[in-house]
């Protein structure tokens, strides 16, 4: 380990760091713009300039890589000096607009200002001026502030595989750009306003809202995709005015999807928030008191064999635990947190991501089956993409889809995954020799009527090929749904064979088999196989279940609720309540507990800690909050035939899919562009 | 009105014109201020610099030589008439919920829409 000196003191690092990773290692804070540790390294800011011995000029820090015996100065007149030359040609062309930019209060350019910026101008010529872009819906350009650090130009290129942003033009002319006007076809766009040091790019739908001052920050976590994406939710009085991602390098690193960005404004719309009830064919509005009587009334007179609830894909793990009581309890055993009936059941395994997504890092062969990560977890798309660039290679067996790298296409159809067990084809040889070989499912095929079987043969392929040993556990199922896991593991299934999965409860309400289905926010079913049944929806946007339901509790969204959320790689997490919900909505889990009170068979919990303890004791994995818990490798999925049917994807528009985006102005907004772009494609 | 005032322009005043809330405009006689004109108002009851009008505030000023009667008379149909300023009297706006319009507030501030069935 090369040992050098900084400010004197003497500090050992590791071999092939750069001098600015050597300083923030000893602790000392090195200003800069275009340097990010993400990204890779440009070298055009120069405000990170350091004093290194003998060298009689300063040296950029980012660019410079340790040896040994180097001596460091960070403190000297030489730095400062440097430092204040290199901010005072970053504002010349700077605008002096902070007060009206929204950047304010968070601003790279702000902050170093301050520690190196002069008092007065010695500018005296005209200021450039430069034409603003048009990037999309959500970024929105100032361009006139852009200091040209091409943070977003590196991370287009580098992280989101969407090479369309560039710079035209040298020095003064030089202009951040993509050539061509047109929207980012990435689903991270939103990253870009991270980014961005200055004020250059902007959230569009936050423009000019709020100031992040005036903000009340919460730590919390995502649930429009199954990853689980650590965020900060930014609100104000009673409103959610943005998301922010939090730092969490085993999950989404610093990345957040656009849909987990920007459809927060879905969260003010269409919002349940007053309880109803229908009579004679009209929902009406009714109190608490009132709803909960007559669902209660309802649910004492129906035997439970007619009974069934279905939980929807943004549910947490409170809520879930609370109806799973209350069914069982009432002796009902028809419920089933897979509304998209996936083939997803024991054990733990068979369900979950279990190499982990800190373990895309290490993986050498991918083998993607019936998913298109860049809709169903664009973060985790971004991880294969960065493993793709380490050399990994990465194969698909599905429908092909842009996925922001390339891969080798193997078939369309997913029978090929019994062809590769029959007859080991060249890339099931690939697999067998990587060292650390990764197979991921994707939900959409395991939710087809043939899922156990494509389950039993993905199983046996990954034992094939060495997929799965004793070191490592490349069996890896994708998720969509936050909620999904989480019910899988709170045991929200039929409990035999007898008892009735989402397929089934379908099938029996067409029949009329079934008088009362419990919808805790399941939106995505098909509501009209629901037949006469009387339909009670628990949740917190009018949606399709609002528009069926019989009786309509007012629930929480995920900001509103303290919730437990276990991502698809089995990592419980715990989300804090930001805003309280609207109107007279309440918490799920204590809608729940107070109509089991209704009913008479009271729920033995009074507070979150109870449910908690409740959950912890359903399954131990609970109490290991923020961790991964061991899986066991078992024996699952069937040795049935998979169809010759077209694997069609589930995701059919990223932009909307669930209440919350569906109801949100961005996401349309999203969406029509992303529409437009298709039709100019074809 | 004070009596120093009513002698000083009786004596020394001459009248230029009289706006349409009744306030006179004097010139002095002859005698200037700093090398130019005396110019001032008599306002018709209580003193009220708001109740000038633009085309007499911009003469009062020095702004122009002539007042801009003529221009304010042939004025355009989305030009507003001249008000004076309200605060602190009982047409002073207030907006809704306000202590002296019955103190009540809407339920709801809006900050949410809520989903309405059918």
């Amino acid at each position: 380990m090369p040992s050098i000196k900084i400010n004197g003191r003497d500090i050992e690092v590791e071999e092939g760091l750069t001098v600015l990773q050597a300083c923030e290692e000893a602790g000392v804070e090195i200003p800069r713009f275009c340097y990010h540790e993400r990204l890779s390294i440009a070298g055009n800011c120069r405000m990170c300039l350091v004093e290194m011995e003998p060298s009689p000029k300063p040296i950029a820090s980012c660019a410079m890589p340790i040896n040994d015996g180097m001596v460091i100065h960070t403190d000297t007149d030489l730095v400062k000096k440097a430092r204040e030359g290199v901010m005072e040609f970053l504002l010349i062309n700077h605008p002096l607009d902070c007060p009206i930019c929204d950047q304010g209060g968070e601003c790279d350019l702000q902050d170093q200002a301050m520690g190196y910026g002069l008092d007065k101008s010695r500018f005296l010529e005209s200021k450039r001026a430069v034409k603003n872009k048009y990037l999309g819906p959500l970024v929105s350009t100032i361009m006139t502030r852009c200091i040209h650090c091409t943070r977003c130009i590196r991370f287009a290129q580098e992280i989101a595989g969407v090479p369309e942003l560039g710079a035209t033009g040298r020095g003064e002319n030089m202009e951040v750009g993509t050539y061509v006007e047109k929207a980012l076809s990435s689903e991270l766009s939103g990253n870009l306003v991270d980014l961005c040091p200055v004020g250059a790019l902007t959230s569009k739908p936050y423009e000019f809202k709020a100031r992040s001052w005036e903000l009340v920050k919460t730590q919390s976590i995502d649930v429009f995709d199954a990853m689980g994406s650590n965020i900060r939710i930014d609100s104000r009085g009673s409103e959610v005015m943005r998301v922010l991602p939090r730092i969490n390098n085993s999950i989404n690193e610093e990345w957040i999807s656009d849909k987990t960005r920007h459809a927060c404004d879905g969260l003010g719309r269409q919002r349940l928030d007053r309880p109803y009830v229908r009579r004679n064919g009209k929902l009406e509005e009714e109190s608490w008191d009132g709803v909960l009587s007559v669902i209660a009334e309802k649910m004492i007179n129906t035997s439970p064999k007619r009974m069934a609830a279905i939980a929807g894909d943004l549910v947490d793990c409170e809520s879930l635990v609370s109806l799973k009581d209350l069914m069982q309890t009432l002796g009902c055993n028809n419920l089933d947190c897979r509304q998209d009936s996936g083939a997803f059941g024991n054990p733990r395994s068979s369900y979950i991501f279990n190499s982990g997504i800190k373990g895309i890092d290490r993986a050498d062969v991918i083998l993607l089956i019936g998913c298109n990560p860049r809709w169903e977890a664009p973060v985790l798309n971004a991880r294969i993409r960065k493993q793709y660039l380490n050399g990994a290679i990465i194969g698909v067996i599905g429908p092909e889809f842009d996925l922001t790298f390339p891969f080798e296409h193997l078939s369309p159809d997913l029978k090929e995954i019994k062809n590769m067990l029959e007859h080991p084809s060249e890339f099931s040889d690939k697999l067998a020799k990587a060292r650390r070989p990764m197979l991921v499912l994707g939900s959409g095929a395991l939710a087809r009527e043939d899922g156990e079987a494509i389950l039993g043969a993905a199983r046996d392929l990954a034992e094939r090929v060495n997929i799965v040993n004793s070191e490592w556990n490349g069996f890896n199922v994708l998720q969509r749904a936050a909620s999904r896991v989480g019910g899988l593991d709170l045991g929200f299934v039929p409990k035999t064979n007898k008892d009735l999965g989402t397929r089934e409860i379908l099938r029996a309400a067409e029949k009329k088999e079934i008088d009362v289905i419990y919808l805790l926010g399941s939106d995505e079913i098909e509501m009209d196989r629901l037949g006469d049944a009387f339909v009670i929806y628990q949740g917190h946007h009018g949606d399709a279940g609002a528009h069926r339901a019989d009786a309509i509790l007012p629930g929480a969204a995920y900001t509103e609720k303290n919730g437990t959320y276990v991502n698809l790689e089995g990592r419980c997490q715990r989300a804090l309540r930001a805003v309280f919900p609207p109107g007279e909505a309440k918490e799920d889990w204590a809608i729940i507990r107070a109509l089991s009170e209704r009913i008479g068979k009271k729920l033995p919990f009074d507070n979150l800690l109870q449910v908690r303890e409740r959950m912890s004791e359903v399954n131990p994995i609970f109490s290991n909050v923020n961790k991964i818990s061991e899986a066991s490798w078992g024996e699952f999925g069937s040795r049935g035939e998979i169809k010759d049917s077209e694997f069609i994807q589930p995701i059919e528009n990223f932009y909307m899919t669930d209440v919350i985006s569906r109801a949100s102005a961005t996401m349309a907004e999203c969406t029509e562009v992303a529409l437009a772009k298709k039709e100019k494609a074809a | 009105m004070s009596i120093r005032n009513w002698i000083y322009t009786f004596l020394n005043g001459k009248k230029i014109g009289v706006d349409e809330f009744g306030n006179r405009y004097y010139t002095g006689k002859g005698r200037k201020l700093n090398g130019r004109e005396r110019r001032w108002v008599i306002y018709n009851g209580k003193n009220d610099a708001s109740s000038v009008p633009a085309e007499w505030h911009a003469w009062l000023h020095y702004t122009v030589d002539e007042p801009l009667t003529q221009i304010a008379a042939n004025s355009y149909s989305w030009q507003e008439p001249h008000e004076v300023n309200y605060t602190g009297t009982g047409d002073a706006y207030r907006p809704k919920g306000h202590d002296y319009k019955g103190g009540r507030r809407g339920s709801a501030t809006g900050d949410y829409e809520a989903w309405k069935p059918d």
